[in-house]
């Protein structure tokens, strides 16, 4: 009898093995691949000179140890996080505020929230060309400044000012992205239990900082781990916005990588710089999968 | 009677079928990838194609436009997967790289059978070459910059001459510039792409005090004077800081749209002087970057190479061969407004006449950048030393010496070819 079940429960499993074999073989072939491709280039010393004749060499960790001694990849590390970070803290708490705006029942409430998306809709390389319009010297938000009598600064020229035109532009774009997915974990909160909080006379303030807050805490953490992905891997943005200028105060991550790879054609260091993204990516993801069985648990 | 009709349908349609196999076999598929975009010559591309499809049955060419940031991609891509055009253009200082990186057939063998090579300017052809002197393309366009003057603006500040020396041009532009109606005294292409690079040379190899720097050389005093002319003109107002998002495109528009007394110019923009129309008188001389008397420019311009593994390489040289003749090279200067890369080419332009005289005498001065597998590396050391003087205030010198630290390793390991 015991015999039986456990050939029975061998079978399945196998069953189970075969289901999941696709899927396996997909990720091998989709991910896998590349990635064990990308490690490899970049641990050698692939470049515009060995890359058809032949006669690169693995150099261990060079690249990255080469990288790490560059101002410039230190800069864009460094940007690359305040472009992050600054994004994340404004398009959430901006969201937050029309997540909540927009789930109150009021007229219009429909027509205006699905205007606000329209900036979510647009195709990014489409949000860089007008960003690269709206920050031009003589462009909008300039015009508009000189109606009120102050001077603009010249926002895409200088170093000091390009990453917060890029930081805007981004936010525009991450505030309805971030509202869409608050206002569904809004919605999922049962009405009832702020009623029953109100009568206990439960204060706005209260209601938000002990019921809203704790029940949307999938939410918010669902939504600041998915901004951090979306934001951190920023390319086309600043391709097209700024092209990473000037003197690099707007490159990160993935400008640089596409740089050195394309533009230089130093194809090692350009893999060893989207290693790192890589790395950073999949620590934040790793938390994110820990969050996510914990809230199971 | 209706099955007689569809007898006879049947048979019509095979017959044609049967007619278009054959043709298909007579002549090879070959593509070609350009990045014409002026209205000029990506017109005049594809009526060329046509016309070398209808004078010979070998092949068949379809010319298609692929944008010049993606055609660059498509090339390094394929340089690994193999998947390239038969045909492809390629900015000159380029060119190098993509040889490189095996994006190209040698073609030595029939470019000599074809005898003509030696017509070519050495400039634009050695920018076709590897270090061992091997073809692997040919030079089908050259083109140079010049300093484009609004002479009204020029004559309303008192003067009745073009500048002659960097300090004549100095003292012009500033005397030009007026905040008030926001007009610039000078205006350039600085942004960080190969553009940059192209208009900032002149000014780095410029002869001053009768000393000139070359590329591998951009800390000498002459080279550090003309930067740090050009970064005064920026920290004087005398030049919009926005030159380091300008494409060549944009500085002139600014100049068409009279925002600029000055501008940094090319041939090219020769056929676009309808922008201007009567608004305005305009002249153009030799780019005054040093001494009294003495011009430096940059030589541009495209080339077409055999990309490895095309399908008939005899047949794409022989279209290459027929391209780049002596009479189509100069029907292409006229046509699409640039320099023939032949010395035996003798376009007739039928418009600013005057004006592509003083192109073609500033050939004499332009010099060739590289050609070097690694320019581009070079070129982004180049752009970001200027960005760093115009939008930093760094000083010239420094930002040179930067530039340097760059660029020396990779001139000592593989040196520019002297020309």
């Amino acid at each position: 009898m015991n015999k039986v079940s456990l050939s029975m429960a061998g079978k399945r499993k196998r069953e189970a093995y075969c289901f999941i074999l696709p899927a396996f073989i997909y990720m091998i072939l989709v991910l896998g691949y590349p990635l064990v491709y990308n490690v490899v280039l970049s641990f050698k010393n692939v470049n515009v000179k060995n890359l058809t004749k032949g006669g690169s060499v693995f150099v261990g960790f060079q690249n990255y140890i080469d990288l790490f001694q560059n101002p410039t990849f230190l800069l864009v590390l460094k940007n690359t996080f305040v472009f992050t970070i600054a994004c994340l803290v404004f398009q959430f708490t901006i969201g937050f505020a029309f997540a909540l705006f927009f789930s109150q029942k009021f007229k219009l409430s429909g027509p205006i929230r699905g205007m606000i998306l329209v900036s979510y809709m647009m195709p990014m390389s489409v949000t860089g060309l007008l960003g690269k319009n709206i920050f031009a010297n003589a462009g909008l938000i300039n015009d508009l400044l000189s109606k009120i009598g102050i001077a603009g600064p010249e926002w895409l020229v200088n170093t000091s000012t390009s990453m917060i035109a890029v930081i805007i532009m981004n936010c525009w774009v991450g505030i309805p992205f971030n509202m869409l997915l608050l206002v569904s974990g809004l919605t999922n909160i049962p009405g009832d239990v702020y009623e029953s909080a109100s009568i206990d006379g439960a204060t706005w303030m209260q209601r938000f900082r002990y019921i809203t807050l704790p029940l949307m805490k999938g939410s918010i953490l669902s939504v600041l781990m998915l901004g951090f992905i979306y934001t951190f891997r920023a390319f086309d943005l600043m391709y097209i916005m700024t092209a990473g200028g000037p003197l690099n105060s707007t490159d990160v991550l993935g400008t640089y990588s596409y740089t050195l790879s394309f533009t230089q054609f130093e194809f090692s260091k350009g893999s060893a710089v989207a290693m790192v993204l890589f790395a950073c990516l999949f620590i934040v993801g790793l938390f994110y999968l820990r969050l996510l069985s914990k809230e199971d648990d | 009677m209706r099955k007689r009709l569809a007898v006879i349908g049947a048979l019509a349609m095979a017959l044609s079928l049967c007619a278009t196999g054959a043709s298909a076999e007579e002549a090879t598929e070959i593509t070609l990838w350009h990045y014409f975009d002026a209205s000029a010559d990506s017109e005049a591309i594809v009526e060329w194609v046509d016309e070398y499809n209808s004078i010979q049955s070998d092949i068949h060419i379809t010319a298609t436009y692929v944008s010049r940031e993606e055609l660059m991609n498509q090339y390094t891509i394929g340089a690994i997967s193999g998947e390239l055009p038969d045909i492809g253009m390629v900015d000159s200082p380029d060119m190098a790289s993509y040889i490189s990186l095996g994006v190209f057939e040698d073609i030595t063998d029939y470019l000599e059978a074809w005898g003509e090579t030696d017509s070519f300017y050495s400039g634009p052809l050695s920018s076709c070459m590897d270090s061992d002197g091997n073809l692997y393309g040919l030079p089908q366009n050259s083109n140079c910059l010049c300093l484009a003057i609004n002479m009204d603006l020029l004559e309303a500040a008192g003067y009745d001459h073009a500048p002659t020396s960097l300090d004549e041009l100095s003292e012009m532009v500033a005397a030009t510039t007026n905040a008030d109606d926001s007009v610039y005294g000078f205006a350039m292409c600085c942004i960080s792409t190969e553009e940059g690079t192209f208009q900032l040379l002149p000014w780095l190899c410029a002869t001053n005090d009768g000393e000139s720097a070359n590329v591998d050389d951009l800390t000498a005093a002459s080279a550090v004077k003309g930067l740090s002319t050009l970064g005064d003109f920026v920290a004087n107002g005398y030049m919009s800081k926005e030159c380091v998002n300008w494409t060549q495109a944009d500085v002139w528009n600014q100049f068409a749209a009279g925002k600029a007394a000055f501008a940094e110019v090319g041939t090219w923009h020769l056929a676009q002087t309808d922008a201007i129309g009567d608004a305005f008188n305009y002249e153009i001389v030799l780019l005054p970057t040093g001494d009294e008397g003495t011009s430096t420019s940059t030589i541009g311009g495209e080339n077409f190479g055999v990309c490895t593994g095309a399908a008939d390489v005899e047949a794409c040289v022989e279209f290459l061969e027929w391209l780049c003749s002596q009479e189509k090279e100069a029907e292409w200067a006229v046509t699409a407004g640039k320099i023939p890369t032949r010395s035996d080419s003798e376009p007739e332009y039928t418009y600013e006449v005057e004006n592509f005289e003083v192109f073609v005498d500033e050939m004499n001065y332009a010099l060739a950048r590289g050609p070097h597998a690694e320019w581009p590396t070079i070129s982004e050391a180049i752009y970001t030393a200027a960005q760093s003087v115009f939008v930093d205030g760094t000083d010239a010198a420094d930002a040179l010496a930067t530039a340097m630290e760059t660029i020396t390793p990779i001139v000592e390991a593989d040196p520019i070819p002297e020309m």
